[in-house]
């Protein structure tokens, strides 16, 4: 069965089961209590410390908002100059609850949860788990290579990384006055970028 | 089967459809006027925002259902077929060309002339921005001159645009900023720009031009009647005459009952593929070779442009993300001496964030984590990247075609059409220097700027195609007129992108929409008053 074809049987099968059956379907966007803990815990090295805990908690909300969000079988843009259909691969959350536990397993094999351990270990471990996946670079979007690098793109590609990094507002593909843009953007002030 | 009767019997429903279904309904109030188009009208702007934020968030297209799975083309640079058509997804740019473009052979002895005057197509210009709301700013090119103001100033710079503005002017060429067709502030029932920098995905604000407002705007006082989901399959010619009596179609839902619309007048506006092929599947005993086509060039001289682009590096500072779909142009080459070597192209410079985007690993390939990551991109922020481009003026050939593919069919059995572009042997001759001209062009900017050049590429399809059904004087080197009126059936005419001969070197699209406007009102005369 084509990929497409199978997508669309499966939405059909899914509109005809029990009200029950389909919300475990329908929770496949979902991560389970324990792979977000080990998840915050990853986020904390892997994102800025400088973000401050409640930035960096943010950041994963708006990732798992992420997962949530996700759809699958949705056309993709079709593209200019060489155009092609293509639809978005199945969920990534069952990969990204297997790639967590991995990740958990590896650290108590090194003494203890991630946090615990120190900076050069859990650089190990995070680089042998993003070199398995074959991760090159951060994805642009998150793309269900492996949830460390998907975590990763997901803040860093935003509007709000270019924002800190730049340490000015500029707000990329946020909605604003021209005339905003036509000044330098502002630089930000002892409000840590919030305005 | 279903019959529909009317005046004039428009096939496609992009933006040079809505333009002269505007100009039409203006100039003959009381003519019936029916669109077909093959794809749905998505008209519900209100979910724009949602759509963007999807896009955004997860690569979603952005237009849901803009094509048809079964209708599609080798070749072709756009699988977009919905009401709207291809500039839905536009970016706005809307450039003229120069009057060089249409006097290739006379002054330069190269590919052919446009059987126009300069002076008709400026006219037509103008009113092309007026209805596109295009804002900008008159070139300083000698040349370039204008019989009417844009109707709107031009789309302030961004700062980043302004810093790039300084350092690209250094080269001693003239920069402006890019004539665009979005709404400064609300006009015509569309929303001003606020820079949501997504023009060639989706415009929430409407302001971005996009033809679904004007088709709204012609069906809610049914001045036009809008067929979608339509797909015409063939035109038919009257028995023993020369004009077309009727177009054949399919509705979508209906595939197995045919659908005829009769028309004193009949107007292929179906793009630059489309057109083409629509006149190759409507052949018959009478015309074996498809309507239109008694000069054997219908689906010939297929057109576009080159481009190649570079990256620089410059010392100023600017900060990616301020309006990055606005640019500046430079018109310097639009024009080319005669008894020199022959290029001609535009110049374009855009804010880019190449090479400053955030990474995983270091040079020396060690993983990147938190606040370390965010040190190694702010280090790499210094000064800026310039984006550059030029759009190559080059020549097709005759064998730079349109043909029908037996081995492909939609869900009628039609053969599905297969683009193959091929540059002419004076183009082909003289690429290694234009290559070269624009690389010193861009090493130029760069010199004067004192900043370098990073990284060069070029395109490996044309851009805004056109051809396939070009004009001219001579029915037996043309396939129509300057107004688009075919030599072979009075009553036919092909629009816009596909009955240019040549495809200019810049974007194309105000131009096939000019032409357009000049069409309707030849149209226009042969309809009652
Ligand atoms: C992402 C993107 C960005 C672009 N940016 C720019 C820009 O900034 N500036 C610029 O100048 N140009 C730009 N272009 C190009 C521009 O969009 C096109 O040149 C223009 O929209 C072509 O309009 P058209 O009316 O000639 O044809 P189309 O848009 O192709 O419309 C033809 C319509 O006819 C319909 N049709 C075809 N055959 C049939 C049939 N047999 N029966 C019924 N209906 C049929 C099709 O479904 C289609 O909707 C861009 C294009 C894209 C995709
Ligand atoms: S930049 Fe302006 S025209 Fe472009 S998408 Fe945003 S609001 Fe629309």
């Amino acid at each position: 069965m084509e990929r497409r074809t199978a997508l669309r049987w499966m939405a059909s099968a899914a509109a005809a089961l029990p009200f029950t059956r389909l919300r475990v379907f329908a929770q496949r966007g979902e991560l389970p209590p324990d792979a977000v803990a080990t998840l915050r815990e990853v986020a904390a090295t892997v994102l800025p410390a400088s973000l401050g805990p409640a930035g960096v908690a943010e950041a994963v909300d708006r990732f798992l908002a992420w997962t949530r969000g996700y759809r699958e079988g949705m056309a993709l843009e079709h593209g200019y100059g060489h155009p092609c259909l293509r639809f978005t691969p199945a969920s990534p959350v069952p990969g990204y609850v297997a790639q967590l536990a991995a990740l958990d397993r590896a650290a108590r094999a090194k003494g203890g949860r991630f946090a615990t351990l120190d900076l050069d270990t859990r650089r190990a471990l995070l680089d042998a788990a993003l070199t398995a996946a074959g991760v090159g670079a951060l994805p642009r979007r998150p793309n269900g290579q492996h949830v460390v690098a998907d975590l990763m793109g997901h803040y860093f590609n935003s509007s709000q990384a270019a924002d800190v990094c730049y340490q000015a507002h500029i707000g990329r593909q946020t909605c604003r006055l021209i005339a905003v843009t036509t000044k330098r953007p502002a630089p930000f002030q002892a409000d840590g970028g919030r305005r | 089967m279903t019959v529909h009767e009317c005046d004039v019997c428009i096939v496609g429903g992009g933006i040079t459809s809505a333009m002269l279904a505007q100009k039409l309904a203006e100039l003959r109030p009381s003519a019936r006027i029916i669109v077909v188009e093959a794809g749905r009208s998505i008209f519900d702007r209100e979910n724009r925002g949602r759509y963007r934020l999807r896009t955004l968030e997860y690569g979603e297209h952005p237009w849901p259902g803009d094509y048809i799975e079964d209708q599609q083309a080798e070749g072709i640079i756009s699988m977009t077929m919905a009401v709207g058509g291809l500039a839905l997804h536009w970016g706005g740019a809307c450039n003229r060309f120069s009057r060089e473009d249409l006097r290739l052979k006379s002054l330069y002895g190269l590919a052919d002339d446009w059987p126009l005057e300069w002076a008709e197509l400026e006219r037509a210009y103008g009113e092309a921005e007026r209805r596109l709301n295009v804002c900008g700013e008159p070139s300083p090119y000698p040349g370039d001159e204008r019989s009417t103001p844009y109707p709107q100033p031009p789309m302030p710079l961004s700062y980043n645009l302004e810093v790039l503005k300084g350092w690209a002017g250094q080269s001693g060429y003239r920069f402006n900023p890019l004539p665009m067709a979005r709404n400064l502030k609300p006009a015509d029932g569309r929303g001003g720009c606020c820079v949501f920098d997504t023009c060639g995905d989706v415009c929430p604000s409407g302001a971005r031009y996009s033809p679904d407002f004007t088709f709204r705007q012609l069906m809610a006082p049914k001045r036009i009647a809008l067929h979608d989901r339509t797909l015409v399959r063939r035109l038919v010619v009257d028995d023993g005459k020369t004009t077309v009596a009727a177009a054949e179609a399919r509705h979508q839902d209906r595939p197995d009952e045919p659908v005829q619309y009769r028309a004193r007048h009949f107007v292929v506006a179906s793009g630059y593929c489309w057109s083409s092929h629509l006149l190759l599947l409507s052949s018959s005993p009478r015309f074996p070779n498809g309507l239109a086509n008694g000069s054997g060039l219908v689906g010939r001289y297929m057109n576009g442009h080159r481009f190649i682009s570079a990256t620089a590096e410059v010392a100023e500072q600017t900060y990616p993300g301020q309006n990055m779909t606005h640019s500046l142009i430079s018109r310097e080459y639009f024009r080319c001496a005669t008894g020199q070597p022959f290029v001609r192209h535009d110049l374009r410079v855009w804010e880019s964030s190449a090479g400053r985007t955030p990474r995983l690993r270091d040079d020396g390939g060690r993983l990147l984590v938190g606040d370390e990551l965010l040190e190694d991109w702010r280090s790499r922020t210094k000064g800026s990247a310039v984006r550059l481009r030029a759009y190559v003026d080059v020549h097709p050939s005759i064998d730079s075609r349109l043909t029908l593919d037996p081995a492909k069919k939609n869900r009628y059995g039609d053969p599905m059409p297969r683009i193959e572009h091929r540059l002419d042997a004076a183009t082909e001759g003289r690429m290694a220097a234009t290559r070269a001209h624009v690389a010193g062009v861009f090493g130029r900017m760069a010199k004067a700027g004192g900043g370098r050049i990073v990284s060069t590429g070029e395109g490996d399809y044309l851009d805004h195609p056109g051809g396939g059904c070009r004009m001219g004087t001579d029915p037996a080197t043309s396939v129509c007129d300057s107004h688009g009126r075919t030599h072979d059936h009075e009553n036919l005419f092909v629009v816009g992108a596909p009955t240019t001969p040549t495809g200019g070197c810049t974007n194309g699209t105000l131009t096939f929409v000019a032409l357009t406007l000049r069409s309707a009102e030849e149209i226009a005369r042969a309809l009652p008053t």
